[in-house]
């Protein structure tokens, strides 16, 4: 079959687009999205605006040794922050290695 | 959906089959609890001769006694979809394929069931547990629970020398969700 489709190599993290809102993490069936964030200020609003914050992400990791490439995450990510990749994921000598960790930022 | 009972079952199919219904179409088995306390065996027949509808029979059955006769005989091909529903649902099919289809012999349990648990998971940290913003888990808040890994207190760390939990209760505890739903 031709498709201009990426096969369902590997998973890929839009950053950007991540407002850390767990949905992919609570519907992965086999558990292997951990996410990790915490809130800040939004800065720069108009004076007189009520305070808001936004979630920061400081931890978005996969474990391909749980991961069984279904696509959940991709479909249920509601802001399109995750997105098929063709390239396999990386082969590893330990499951533990497995452990991809795509967004690390110390809070 | 044409209700039958467990016992005329066999001449229900053999009947239908007979009338014309000579396509064995599919049978599956649904595990009602919750709503009634009954493992629901469900079978397809189609005629393709005629442009009649499918035929759909169903049949309710004792979860502790889940006994039904096997229409194997009359359809050689559901012999497949009764292994698949006796490994899965742990229905006894009455003269039918005794062997296991997918799991393996030394297997224990009936994954399909709704009663079933995730027990490996009952002990595992859920990433999902985590509310947008947090990087621990927080035990204090009402907490969201995953599907399949029932309440502690009824499944878990219960006292051992209590009685066994209600299957409906544990079933009901693991669907997950923001709110446990116990009955009073």
């Amino acid at each position: 079959m031709i498709s201009s489709e990426p096969s369902h190599g590997w998973i890929r993290l839009i950053e950007p687009a991540c407002t850390s809102c767990m949905i992919c993490a609570r519907e992965c069936p086999t558990w292997c999205i951990s996410i990790d964030s915490h809130t800040e200020p939004v800065e720069g609003l108009p004076s007189g605006a009520r305070d808001r914050t936004q979630n920061v992400l400081d931890r978005f990791a996969i474990d391909w040794s749980l991961c069984m490439y279904c696509g959940i995450c991709i479909e249920e990510c509601p802001f399109d922050a995750l997105e098929w990749v063709s390239e396999p994921t990386q082969p590893a000598s330990t499951s533990h290695a497995l452990v991809e960790e795509m967004v690390t930022r110390s809070s | 959906m044409i209700e039958i009972a467990p016992q005329e079952w066999l001449t229900a199919v053999e009947a239908l089959k007979a009338d014309g219904f000579e396509y064995f179409d599919w049978l599956g088995c649904v595990d009602e609890i919750g709503r009634r306390d009954c493992l629901r065996v469900v079978l397809v027949v189609r005629n393709l001769s005629e442009r009649a509808e499918p035929r759909m029979l169903s049949c309710s059955l004792s979860r502790t006694d889940a006994r039904i006769d096997s229409v194997s005989g009359v359809f050689a091909g559901a012999a497949w979809h009764e292994r698949e529903v006796a490994e899965l649902f742990g229905v006894e099919f009455i003269g039918g394929e005794r062997r296991r289809l997918l799991l393996s012999p030394e297997f224990e349990g009936t994954p399909l069931r709704k009663d079933e648990v995730l027990a490996a998971r009952t002990g595992m940290n859920w990433p999902g547990a985590k509310e947008p913003g947090e990087s621990d888990f927080s035990p204090g808040r009402r907490r969201l629970a995953p599907p399949g890994v029932p309440d502690p207190s009824l499944w878990g760390d219960r006292d051992a020398s209590q009685t066994a939990p209600d299957p409906a209760d544990v079933a009901e505890s693991a669907v997950g969700g923001r709110v446990r739903r116990r009955r009073p």
